[in-house]
């Protein structure tokens, strides 16, 4: 029971697409391509008039109305906004994790949406790695397997990938130990790593300071900040301090990006 | 890593959790080796002891028995018919259509005489015929041989050497009636737990010049020789050959015992597939709880890049070793409660039947797999954005 790539696309097959060139030629024989040539941007994600309802009871209610975003390839962005704005749907959306009710995702300038649910699952394993508030390691397992868990699910050899992802965040010599013998930032860090194993383009952090004290989360936004560049970076954060080490902020208020 | 390593180390972590769900395979499984284990025994044994009987048919006078009324009182009952085989009509035996499976026919004569103050069976044989029917009797000194004048040898079962203290060369006088035998114990045959345990065994002549009736046999004890011989047939054939004589085949005294053994095995299996059917049940709430207790792992692993096929295999995959792990042990101790058991029920002790175990282990994965059905559909159910969102 294995999800092979069922795709046509020939970007799924080659996940690390550090040089944008090299894109271009693949991108027009792209039966996805879109159809102005003026989208084939620097853009690597294109939010779209997103909207999000859910259903509650009865009712339905929109949480999203309408957003638009546009990231750049490596772009560190930070998004702001009150609690129930809407911060966490977004994040989901364009992580694959959740569908949104209206509008559309490029990513790549493949429209994510129109993708099924089997095929989404191969392309988020290459393309996002999350970050959360409460690291959501999985307990039993040490950091070394934490982070070669990605791979496991992508049936892919570890050819050294969890230990350069580990001493990437400073946790080579911390590898065989399990969640409850690490502190919460070295947790986090275990949860970057984790999240970079597989070199996707996309690196999405949701509170990723939020449990953490003032010191461990600055530590933590610094790492982040030195990922960007070769990922692209979305955090939210409710500390502006720490978003200020971004390249740009955004902000949401009740479903709407606020200028 | 591979994904089921993953397994294996969620479930050496939640042991205590799981240990229920494994035991409940492991009373199921337990169960059915111990039905098949006792009851393959009790079967096997069934035949071999018919086997041991020796004789295929036996032949003997067909009884009717009529009662006997003065008035309306009763007054006894009189058996009709010849209740001896006249010894000058056996050859007749030979004129049957399967003569040529006849490997031994062998004459016996029964009757009751006096041994010292005490009654005993006497069962007079003919001794080269019958020691190739009883081939396995395990003797203690020799075999009777064919008569010798004024020195007549018996032999003699062990209930009735053991009491009398008869031995090898131990003389004895056996009467009926005025008459009686001046004979020497040749033997001592070792308890075999039938009926000759407390017969005294004489030759055919002694015996009827004892019990006063010369030229006559109570039975014929018949060897067919063939493997899959028409048993059944001949019985009709010898039936056809003797009027008033009834032919009995081993198999049908056999098979009514085996009915005995059936029936009580498929009583017991149902009782077994319940207990599996239980115990799948138990498999999967366990395993429904299980599912429950990790939402979040399950949405974590959705999230790192689980599909949905993974994680309903991962979930199989964790029934298939609750199952196999329940299976061994079942089949371990199924085997030992058998080997307890089975020489109490059915007088055999069994041996552990690893034949049976590929299959045991089978049913016990399929059990477990069956199981992880329910719990599969709810994991696919979890949706990881609202599992992580939720603290
Ligand atoms: N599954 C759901 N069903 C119904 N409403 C939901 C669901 N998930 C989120 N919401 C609602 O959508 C709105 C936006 O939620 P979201 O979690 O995106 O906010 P957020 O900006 O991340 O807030 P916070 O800063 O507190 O994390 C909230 O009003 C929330 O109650
Ligand atoms: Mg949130």
């Amino acid at each position: 029971m294995s999800d092979n790539p069922v795709s046509n696309s020939p970007v799924l097959e080659n996940p690390v697409l550090e040089n944008p060139v090299s894109e271009k030629p693949e991108f027009s024989v792209n039966p996805e391509m879109p159809a102005n040539p003026e989208d084939l941007s620097t853009n690597l994600i294109q939010v779209k008039d997103v909207t999000k309802k859910y259903r509650l009871g009865h009712n339905e209610v929109e949480v999203l109305h309408g957003i638009n975003l546009e990231i750049k390839d490596g772009e560190f962005v930070s998004i702001m906004g009150q609690s129930g704005s809407g911060k966490t749907t977004l994040m989901n959306i364009i992580g694959m994790l959740d569908r949104p009710t209206g509008g559309s995702i490029l990513i790549k300038d493949i429209d994510i949406t129109k993708k099924s649910q089997k095929e989404l699952v191969e392309f988020r394993r290459r393309t996002v790695g999350f970050v959360f508030q409460q690291f959501h390691l999985i307990p039993s397992l040490t950091a070394y397997e934490n982070v070669a868990l990605p791979l496991v699910f992508a049936g892919d050899k570890d050819d050294g990938a969890v230990a350069s992802a580990l001493e990437r965040v400073g946790l080579a010599h911390r590898m065989h130990h399990k969640p409850v013998e690490l502190s919460g930032g070295e947790q986090q860090r275990v949860a970057i790593a984790r999240a970079v194993v597989m070199k996707p383009k996309i690196l999405l952090a949701d509170e990723p300071t939020g449990a953490l004290d003032a010191n461990t989360g600055s530590m933590i936004i610094s790492l982040l900040k030195s990922l960007a560049g070769e990922v692209t970076v979305i955090m939210v954060t409710h500390n502006k301090e720490l978003a200020a080490y971004s390249d740009r902020i955004v902000y949401l208020k009740d479903g709407n990006v606020a200028v | 890593m591979r994904l089921h390593m993953l397994v294996l180390k969620d479930i050496s972590r939640r042991k205590t959790k799981l240990g229920f769900a494994v035991l409940s395979v492991v009373i199921a499984a337990a169960a059915i080796v111990a039905v098949v284990t006792t009851f393959s025994a009790a079967t096997e044994g069934l035949y071999e002891e018919s086997n041991k009987f020796g004789a295929n048919i036996i032949v003997r006078p067909e009884v009717t028995t009529i009662p006997l009324v003065a008035g309306s009182t009763s007054i006894g009952s009189l058996s009709m018919g010849e209740n001896y085989i006249e010894e000058s009509e056996i050859p007749k035996i030979y004129t049957i259509k399967n003569n040529s499976n006849l490997a031994v026919v062998a004459p016996r004569l029964y009757g009751v005489a006096e041994l010292g103050n005490s009654s005993v069976v006497i069962m007079g044989v003919d001794p080269e015929k019958e020691k190739n029917l009883k081939s396995w009797w395990e003797v203690q000194g020799h075999w009777i041989t064919a008569e010798t004048p004024e020195k007549t040898e018996v032999m003699v079962g062990s209930d009735i050497a053991g009491p009398l203290g008869l031995k090898e060369g131990s003389p004895i006088t056996l009467s009926q009636g005025n008459l009686s035998i001046d004979a020497v114990v040749a033997g001592v045959i070792e308890s075999t737990g039938g009926n000759e345990d407390g017969y005294v065994i004489l030759p055919l002549a002694a015996s009827q010049y004892l019990l006063s009736k010369e030229g006559k046999v109570s039975s014929l004890e018949v060897r067919a020789l063939c493997n899959d011989c028409p048993v059944e047939e001949m019985s009709r054939q010898i039936e056809g050959v003797f009027p008033g004589l009834e032919a009995r085949s081993m198999s049908q005294i056999v098979d009514t015992e085996m009915a005995v053994v059936e029936h009580t095995q498929s009583s017991a299996m149902a009782v077994s597939i319940i207990t599996l059917l239980v115990s799948t049940l138990t498999v999967a709430s366990t395993m429904l709880a299980s599912v429950n207790e990790k939402l979040k792992e399950i949405g974590i692993m959705r999230a790192v890049g689980a599909s949905n096929a993974q994680v309903v295999s991962m979930l199989f995959f964790e029934g298939a070793i609750i199952g196999i792990i329940g299976g061994g042990i079942g089949f371990a101790i199924g085997t030992a409660a058998s080997s307890i058991a089975a020489p109490m029920l059915v007088s055999v002790s069994p041996s552990p039947m690893w034949e049976i175990l590929p299959l045991v282990a089978g049913i016990c994965i399929l059990t477990g797999m069956v199981a992880s059905v329910i719990p599969a559909k709810r994991a696919l159910g979890i949706d990881p954005a609202e599992v992580l969102r939720s603290v």
